[in-house]
């Protein structure tokens, strides 16, 4: 039997934003405006036509909600005012909730990015991209940033990252980077944190 | 009365610098108008008070030389008793002829001239026509449902007494029948009551309405003005004007027995009866229902069109549901949900309330089930076949058709068609006539408002929402087009304004749309007619009865001026004060035509007034240009194009014939209906008396345009052009 409501009460009720896709018409906007389109299997649409349809499996596995850039076009383009983005990164955040990994890279580079921010205060263009890439150990990680390389040169090209940052002692000598007052943002991070557990609970 | 001619000609607007005006009074001269004066600006107040004072000395009959006579209209009208002739130097000669020499541009001029001084030469100041003894004042309202209720109310309210028919026991129409009303206010999401009873008590408490329910209509006869209607209480009443505010029908579900498998379960039920169970029952026991859009609608098999309602009906239905059983599944299995303008804010409550949207492709789900339903259907939007099961209901969302009898309209029989092949044909589209009435009418074209598709009365869509093609019966609200309760509404409001208008035309004597305040009409000297019965079969508004000796009894009140009987009229016996064969017939005969050797053609284009006019002014006034060959003369409609004014140009050696008009067909927009497609099955026939004349066919053409058209225009123009050019100088040259 299709189209049963249970999982669809269930995004609406626990997901981040999860209710607004009621109003969805199926219109194709977000899907045809997605920078990312061409990597993902569904679109935005389709996968609230699968949630619609109770195919819970299907969506909370879907790599797509976790590809996602956070550019905001959906959102904005959405005729029907649907907060498309916050929608996927809620449903990727209730997955990984529910023990899921929709997509490996996906969490391993947002687990870069929050040790990042946690650890320094900071986030740049290089620690965390060789954060992420050792997340796949040493001899690995070397590889994936080798092949990262030409996404290196075009960023560096762009001047959205200067090699002074792999020059020690920058980038040996830990705490160099850190920001000032890096205790009072961390108790700021717990306290979302908890904030945002307390809300998915 | 004597009439006390004199012409204007402005120089303004660059005439005076393009034109040698002495010149051109000259040229009027020749056809009468002797007297002239110029002003630089003759639109000014210098210029109006000039001609006042000429008006008021006891001038009545001006040839105004200057701009489009379309534009300018209050500052160049002087009341009805004074006739006016406009010529249009401006946008037909200055303009339009801007690239031309001196000697071309000047001819042109002199020649609009001389047919605008010998059209107001032969043109008399209108008499307007009065109906016989009193004009009846009331309004008569057929259909005591949304729509004719909001009707009678406005009628009313604008001072008519109105006399409203309903064939059911009591007011209400299908509005009565509803549980709830969509939502009518912002932000539009909740459903809101009827308040029918508050309805149908406005209507019954006042005193100008008299309402008669229980009540049919056995017969209509007369005209705008002059109704006289025998209800089937065996009373007779009389009124103005009528509207037609009879409604629709369902589509009939039977019809659907074997695509959705109607009449299989008696839990497949029509949106119609869906409602009547919202309005007596609960519906607290469904847990489970889907919703067919488009059954039988939009459907070449059954209804071709949409019927605008029923997405939004299935949106209030499904939260009916939804209000008695939150937890129901309740679905909605669409082709596309057309739910325009504030009905969209209904799906999207729909769509908060949870209701679940299953867009299908063409076929249609199928239905199966002795208890519980299921439903299978393919989803696009998952590209998948699903199932839908354990339903305790299903929906099926059919269309309206219109309370109104089919009507095809005979082929149109002209000259040198076979009779006995035209009497065969006009049987043959007889017989698809719906043999069942609503108004009776007692005219010789039929009982009933002729149609155009599926039942719906013909009128021209755009311009005249309300219109019939029988003059001052309108028509209001779902039998016209579908659409909602607000709608209806307001269409109720709009057929009433339109009756109230064609009231006092009548009183007045003058013309109601297109040729609103006209107040000549089509005399016919009888003596000389022949019986033909033309005029009566293409008269497009049925305006021609037949009195007891078989001849055409003209009904002027019914008439809109268009024209059409004069075009037909073999014996030319049809004309109108200002406006006749032969007026049209001296125009052209006055253009001078260059002998061959000059290598000066001329082509005389015969331009309708409402559409083709417009689009030359337009074309002039945006600096287009064209050849001065051609002399465009205005016409009503181009159904009133007599033939006879073919034969004037041809043989006066005029070289080609051009009839611009409005579109025909289905898509027509002809502000007369059937003139333009009544003007090209006549000039279809001529070719073969053309190529009898050793004249080649081509010189005769007939062109559609639309208002805005000017690229159109031009292309026509070009190749009207070339066409003269290739066919060569008219033989008859000279004789
Ligand atoms: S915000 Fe995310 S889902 Fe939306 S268009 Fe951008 S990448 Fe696609
Ligand atoms: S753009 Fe908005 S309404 Fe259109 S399919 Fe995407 S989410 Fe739905
Ligand atoms: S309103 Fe909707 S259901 Fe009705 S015919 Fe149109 S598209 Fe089909
Ligand atoms: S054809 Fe036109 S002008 Fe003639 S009677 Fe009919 S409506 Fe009047």
């Amino acid at each position: 039997m299709d189209y049963q409501q249970d999982f669809a009460k269930e995004v609406y009720e626990k997901v981040d934003s999860g209710a607004e896709i009621k109003v969805c018409m199926q219109c194709g906007v977000c899907a045809s405006t997605c920078p990312l389109r061409e990597k993902m299997k569904y679109s935005p649409r389709k996968l609230w036509t699968l949630i619609r349809a109770g195919r819970r499996q299907e969506v909370l596995n879907c790599p797509d909600i976790m590809l996602c850039t956070s550019c905001y076009t959906c959102k904005v383009r959405c005729p029907r005012g649907i907060p498309v983005i916050d929608v996927m990164h809620g449903l990727a955040h209730y997955a990984l909730e529910k023990g899921i990994t929709p997509r490996e890279e996906t969490k391993k580079f947002g687990e870069a990015f929050w040790d990042s921010i946690y650890e320094t205060g900071r986030v740049d263009e290089a620690t965390v991209p060789i954060k992420y890439c050792l997340k796949d150990g040493m001899i690995a990680g070397l590889k994936k940033s080798l092949s990262m390389l030409d996404i290196g040169m075009a960023l560096m090209k762009a001047k959205r990252l200067t090699p002074k940052l792999f020059i020690p002692p920058n980038f040996f000598i830990p705490g160099s980077h850190k920001i000032k007052g890096l205790k009072d943002l961390q108790k700021m991070l717990d306290k979302a944190k908890a904030m945002g557990a307390r809300k998915e609970g | 009365m004597s009439k006390k001619i004199c012409g204007y000609i402005c120089k303004g607007c660059g005439i005076g610098d393009a034109l040698n005006t002495a010149k051109l009074a000259k040229a009027a001269g020749e056809q009468g108008v002797k007297e002239f004066k110029e002003h630089d600006v003759l639109c000014s107040p210098e210029g109006v008070a000039m001609i006042q004072a000429d008006v008021d000395a006891g001038y009545n009959a001006l040839l105004i030389a200057a701009c489009s006579s379309r534009v300018k209209t209050d500052e160049f009208a002087f009341g009805s008793q004074v006739l006016v002739e406009r010529v249009s130097l401006r946008e037909q000669v200055v303009w339009g002829l801007s690239e031309a020499d001196e000697e071309d541009t000047l001819m042109a001029g002199e020649d609009y001239m001389r047919m605008g001084a010998i059209k107001l030469s032969k043109s008399e100041p209108p008499t307007p026509y009065q109906l016989e003894g009193e004009v009846a004042k009331a309004v008569l309202v057929v259909g005591g449902g949304v729509a004719g209720m909001n009707a009678a109310l406005a009628a009313a309210k604008a001072g008519s007494q109105v006399i409203l028919v309903e064939k059911e026991a009591q007011l209400g129409g299908f509005l009565g029948k509803m549980a709830k009303l969509g939502p009518q206010t912002p932000p539009y999401r909740a459903l809101e009551d009827t308040k029918v009873d508050e309805l149908v008590g406005k209507v019954s408490g006042l005193d100008q309405i008299k309402v008669y329910t229980g009540t049919t209509i056995d017969k209509t006869e007369g005209a705008p003005g002059n109704f006289t209607v025998s209800l089937s209480n065996g009373e007779q009443v009389r009124a103005g004007a009528i509207i037609q505010a009879t409604g629709w029908l369902p589509y009939d579900p039977e019809n659907l027995k074997d695509e959705l498998a109607y009449g299989s379960n008696p839990n497949i039920v029509t949106n119609v009866q869906f409602e009547e169970k919202a309005k007596t029952g609960d519906l607290s026991g469904i847990n489970a229902i889907a919703f067919v859009q488009c059954a039988g609608s939009r459907d070449q098999n059954h209804l071709p069109y949409c019927s605008a309602f029923c997405c939004l009906v299935s949106c209030k239905q499904a939260m009916y549901v939804k209000a008695a059983n939150p937890e129901a599944s309740v679905y909605v299995v669409y082709k596309d949900v057309r739910t325009p303008s504030q009905s969209e804010e209904v799906y999207r409550e729909a769509q908060r309330q949870g209701v679940i949207f299953i867009r299908r492709d063409e076929t249609y789900p199928s239905i199966s089930g002795s208890g519980k339903l299921t439903l299978t259907t393919k989803d696009v939007l998952l590209n998948e076949q699903v199932d839908l099961e354990d339903l305790d209901m299903v929906v099926l969302a059919t269309g309206m058709k219109p309370n109104n009898p089919k009507v095809v309209d005979a082929p149109l029989v002209a000259f040198g068609e076979d009779q006995e092949k035209a009497k065969q044909m006009t049987e043959e589209a007889k017989a698809q006539n719906e043999d069942w009435s609503i108004l009776n009418l007692a005219y010789r074209q039929g009982p009933n408002l002729p149609t155009l598709k599926y039942a719906m009365p013909d009128s021209h869509f755009i311009c005249f929402p309300y219109e019939s093609r029988r003059t001052g019966i309108y028509t209001a609200g779902t039998v016209r087009r579908p659409m909602r309760v607000s709608q209806a509404q307001e269409d109720g409001v709009g057929a009433a304004m339109k009756a109230v208008q064609v009231i006092r035309a009548a009183e007045v004597g003058c013309a109601v749309h297109p040729r609103s305040g006209d107040e000549t009409f089509p005399e016919f000297a009888m003596q000389r007619c022949t019986q033909c019965k033309r005029c009566t079969e293409e008269c497009p508004f049925g305006a021609i009865n037949e009195d007891d000796k078989a001849n055409p009894l003209p009904n002027p009140t019914r008439c809109r001026r268009c024209g059409v009987c004069m075009g037909a009229c073999p014996e030319r016996i049809i004309s109108f004060k200002n406006y006749s064969v032969d007026i049209v017939g001296s125009q052209i005969k006055s253009i001078e035509v260059p002998e061959e050797d000059e290598e000066k053609p001329r082509a005389v284009i015969l331009v309708c007034e409402n559409d083709a006019l417009p689009v030359i002014d337009m074309a002039a006034r945006m600096g287009k240009t064209w050849s001065p060959y051609f002399r465009f003369i205005n016409v009503r409609c181009l159904g009133s194009v007599n033939l006879v004014w073919i034969a004037d140009a041809l043989s006066k050696g005029i070289d080609g014939v051009g009839l611009f008009g409005c579109r025909r067909g289905e898509d027509y927009q002809c502000h007369f209906i059937k003139g333009s497609e009544i003007a090209n099955v006549r000039m279809s026939k001529i070719s073969e008396t053309l190529t009898r004349l050793a004249l080649e066919s081509d010189r005769i053409k007939v062109s559609e345009v639309g208002i805005n058209e000017v690229e159109t225009l031009m292309d026509i123009l070009k190749s009207f052009q070339d066409t003269i050019d290739t066919v060569g100088p008219n033989p008859y040259k000279g004789f």
